[in-house]
């Protein structure tokens, strides 16, 4: 057994971070540690890492003690930590030897991991760049690098994949499976579902307690005949009627159908079952890991932050609201943005995605009017913006990658100075806030409380609620669900189709492919150019792929195919 | 302990410092910016002090003894009053500093052999100038020629320093307390910086040990500041012609080992702090405070209560100080200042061990 867990626990002052947690690992198996924001999956891996010594219970790695034989332990592991490990001022090449010399790797043993290394991330071309020079993807891959280079028996890696584009994601999770296949062992804390089907065991972390264990397949199990979808003509009356039966789980309206769990059908109230019966079509669909995962925790999770749900959503393609033509943004002589035409009309949700690097943030920066364009047309609601960049600014709504609150604010005073920022006054600016906090469902949480102390979901919220508060027209999310767990994700959503139906026009980026389910259009985005715009089912028959095909594909298609283009124009 | 992972630490850390242009820069010119505002700045050299003269005997020996004061270069002739109100008045408003009251009469006593006196007012808000004033006066009236009294006469010969050039002890001493308030301050930062960062959790997660790790960052900063202290010393004896009685080696070993005391003081900071800024101030409380107070730099240990001399000793700077002063003023050698440098050695071990058992391989 490589890694044994007895009853771990760890406190912090007053705070159990982690309670009670068993489990083993033998050589060579993959585990991945899901859960929200908060669940103990980063005290859980410092543990393991021997960095971090356990308050209850003990952990064994390679059957030496975590606390007594530290450095047995950490003579052998490889760890990457969530955030950036790097040494900005050293090159790609120098971080990966510093990393072997720590560990005593040299000569002809280095030379010969580096370059199998470099060659599986891709970095061959860039061994003298900088470090801090990279995209967040290769810093991601570098990190992976420079933990591997010593080729440990052990893996530990805390959120691989946060922050890190779909592309570098593949190639990142290509590296780990070839490593698995030479046998290194790997716990691997994520919240990414997609990620943890990848793994030969789960384990659910919630509030630092297991939740749920077993592989994917198994888990799945305990989820089958629970998952169903139903198609209507009539989404709007069957969403609320389904919201509002208790015996319904995790109601997800998406475009062209309505998804939710219930133990079992016949709980269902009688009145329920006849309306779905007779307005769509019921069937029971495959359980993904994240409806496992919202089955064993969304029932604690409470629905008292569940906002109001989204009326029927009626799309009318009336004029655009925002209308690009040929928009470039230059930095020096790099291209940002290259000739991005796009129509958002009112109601409408457009996800962009694309990797790190892409130009998301740029062009929503320039329809924000944050930045001037260097060439091309940009209208806001008739206005046209280069003339008039002021005239924009009461019609939009901009939520930044980071959440921009000021953390050492409260929730309330964080609000009551967007609200003054946007030239709310009096009563205008009271009502505007109390429904703004009611509709994003914030007002429930103590609203002294420093922004900086709440959690990821609830800052996500506040940021949103504070970018709302003016009713703009048009919203921009750039990343609002980095790093936040799938059920409040999903609420999150709710929210966001809950603004559409009111008419305003939303502009999302986004990591997570799968909330493009939730949108009307998707822009594929990569080195600055718009690559295409439609419906998955548009882009699927623009490029020939078969109906179904996953987006993650169909990305990784057209990306691909912008690339070969390039090859032959030079 | 391994070497080979210590030399690969030191590289890293050479080459991210190296690049660190801007850091670089302020590290070399800082320590110059220090010698040159210090050097002129402080000065307790006692020149021209303003004299003001209430001469009620207006006779040629009253005029010679006046003469004597404004001729020695320490007090200059500001103005000539009437009464010793006058005088009081003239003190209160700093229009003079001094005022030398000889009384009707001076000279009738002088011929008769009698013992006149004469009264020196001295400002004594500035204690330590008030002191060197009073003596200076009391040096020249002492001996203002008596031809008829034979008395005993102290003669005095100052050594080391003969010239009582405040620059040369101020220079010499500035070597200490320059090298104590850089160094540590951009070695603190140097753990602290990864801890902010997150890269220390890689660190603590790889075979490094603690001593290692301290060790490798040492050696790069010690070699900064040796050269802080090589450029100090070489502008100290070229610039501010302070002479240089000594072995130029010795003083050069003894720097190596009070560089890399003042480095461990700074990595020490480094590992018990955890953010930049704590670090910052930390380090100025610990090193730059200190070495102005306690090291001897102005004010001398041995005059302090006998507590405040004990609390001296633990700071590194005065040792030092010692031995720089002794070897630049004194021409001290090794067989009179090794129980100095021998504590130097001491201090830096134990600065050492404590920094490195301090930064255990844990993250809480």
């Amino acid at each position: 057994m490589l890694l044994n867990a007895e009853k771990v626990g760890r406190s912090f002052g007053e705070t159990r971070a982690l309670e009670d947690v068993s489990f083993q690992l033998d050589n060579g198996q993959m585990l991945a540690v899901v859960g929200p924001d908060g669940a103990g999956k980063t005290t859980l891996m410092l543990m393991l890492t021997a960095i971090l010594d356990p308050t209850a219970g003990r952990c064994t790695v390679f059957g030496f003690d975590s606390v007594k034989q530290s450095a047995e332990i950490t003579d052998r592991i490889g760890y990457m930590s969530q955030n950036f490990s790097l040494y900005d001022r050293l090159t790609v090449e120098e971080n990966l030897a510093f990393s072997a010399g720590v560990r005593g790797i040299k000569g002809a043993e280095y030379q010969a991991r580096r370059a199998q290394l470099l060659e599986m991330a891709g970095l061959s071309a860039f061994a003298d760049r900088y470090a801090g020079k990279l995209s967040g993807g290769m810093r991601k891959k570098l990190s992976l690098c420079t933990n591997l280079i010593h080729q440990p028996e052990l893996l530990v890696l805390d959120e691989p994949g946060l922050g890190v584009d779909p592309l570098s994601r593949r190639e990142l999770w290509q590296i780990l499976a070839e490593f698995q296949r030479q046998g290194t062992a790997m716990v691997i804390a994520t919240s990414y579902m997609d990620e943890a089907e990848n793994c030969g065991h789960v384990l659910m972390l919630d509030q630092g307690k297991i939740v749920a264990e077993g592989s994917p397949i198994d888990l799945k199990k305990q989820c089958a005949d629970k998952v169903f979808e139903l198609s209507s003509a009539q989404p709007g009356s069957l969403y609320s009627t389904l919201s509002s039966d208790p015996a319904v789980n995790y109601l997800q309206w998406l475009p062209t159908r309505l998804r939710f769990q219930v133990d079992a059908l016949e709980r269902l109230a009688a009145a329920t079952q006849e309306q779905c019966r007779l307005q769509g079509e019921l069937t029971a669909v495959e359980p993904t890991l994240e409806d496992v995962f919202v089955h064993f925790t969304g029932a604690d999770q409470g629905n008292q932050m569940v906002p109001s749900p989204a009326p029927a959503r009626l799309l009318e393609i009336g004029k655009p609201v925002i209308s690009t033509h040929g928009l470039t943004a230059r930095f020096g002589g790099f291209t940002a943005v290259d000739t991005v035409s796009l129509n958002l009309h009112a109601g409408e949700i457009i996800a962009l995605v694309g990797p790190n690097g892409a130009g998301k943030t740029t062009l929503i920066r320039l329809l924000c009017g944050l930045l001037a364009p260097a060439a091309g047309e940009l209208e806001v609601a008739a206005v046209d913006v280069r003339r008039k960049p002021q005239a924009i600014r009461s019609y939009v709504g901009y939520m930044s990658q980071s959440f921009s609150l000021y953390s050492d604010l409260s929730a309330a005073e964080n609000m009551a100075f967007f609200a003054g920022a946007y030239r709310l006054g009096g009563k205008k600016k009271a009502a505007s806030i109390t429904a703004v906090s009611r509709m994003t469902g914030i007002d429930g949480i103590d609203q002294h409380q420093r922004a900086g102390s709440l959690s990821g979901a609830i800052r996500q919220r506040l940021a949103l609620a504070c970018a709302i508060l003016h009713e703009p027209k048009v919203l921009f999310l750039d990343e609002p669900t980095s790093g936040v767990d799938p059920l409040s994700r999903y609420h999150f959503w709710q929210l966001i189709q809950l603004l559409a139906s009111r008419g305003v026009a939303v502009l999302v980026t986004t990591h997570y492919l799968s909330e493009a389910a939730y949108c009307d259009r998707i822009g594929l985005m990569d080195r600055g150019r718009l690559l295409a715009c439609g419906t998955l089912q548009t882009l699927c028959q623009e490029a020939r792929l078969a109906e179904g095909t996953s987006l993650e594909d169909v990305f990784i298609h057209y990306v691909s195919r912008a690339a070969a283009e390039r090859e032959q124009a030079t | 302990m391994r070497w080979g992972r210590v030399a690969v630490v030191v590289g890293k850390e050479a080459r991210e410092l190296w690049r660190d242009r801007i850091t670089v820069a302020v590290c070399l010119l800082m320590p110059l910016v220090m010698l040159f505002l210090f050097g002129y700045a402080i000065n307790l050299d006692v020149e021209a002090v303003p004299l003001a003269v209430v001469d009620q005997d207006r006779t040629p020996q009253s005029r010679a003894l006046i003469g004597r004061f404004v001729q020695s270069d320490y007090f200059r002739y500001a103005r000539d009053l009437s009464s010793v109100r006058e005088a009081e008045a003239a003190l209160l408003r700093s229009r003079a500093k001094v005022a030398l009251v000889i009384p009707r009469g001076f000279q009738k006593d002088l011929v008769k052999g009698m013992d006149p006196g004469v009264q020196v007012l001295v400002d004594g808000t500035y204690s330590a100038t008030a002191l060197l004033v009073a003596a200076y006066a009391n040096a020249i009236v002492v001996r203002f020629p008596t031809p008829e009294i034979e008395r005993v006469r102290a003669e005095y010969r100052i050594w080391y320093n003969p010239a009582m050039r405040s620059m040369n002890y101020v220079v010499p001493g500035l070597y200490g307390v320059i090298l104590m308030a850089f160094p540590p301050l951009l070695t603190a930062l140097a753990i602290v910086r990864e801890k902010e960062s997150g890269s220390i959790q890689q660190i603590f997660a790889s075979p490094l040990t603690s001593r290692e790790f301290v060790a490798g960052k040492l050696i790069p900063y010690a070699m900064v500041a040796y050269l802080q202290i090589l450029m100090v010393i070489a502008l100290g004896y070229f610039w501010f012609a302070v002479p240089f009685r000594g072995e130029p080696w010795l003083l050069m070993a003894s720097s190596a080992v009070y560089v890399m005391t003042t480095v461990g003081i700074g990595l020490l900071v480094s590992a018990v702090t955890r953010t930049q800024l704590a670090a910052m101030l930390l380090a100025l409380i610990v090193t730059l405070m200190p070495s102005f107070l306690f090291s001897g730099f102005l004010f001398p240990i041995f005059t302090m209560p006998l507590a405040l001399q004990l609390y001296s000793k633990l700071f590194p700077a005065g040792p030092f100080m010692e031995i720089s002063r002794g070897v630049v003023l004194k021409g001290a050698d090794l067989e009179s200042l090794w129980p100095n440098l021998l504590l130097l050695v001491l201090y830096t071990l134990v600065v050492f061990i404590i920094a490195a058992a301090r930064l255990k391989k844990k993250v809480a």
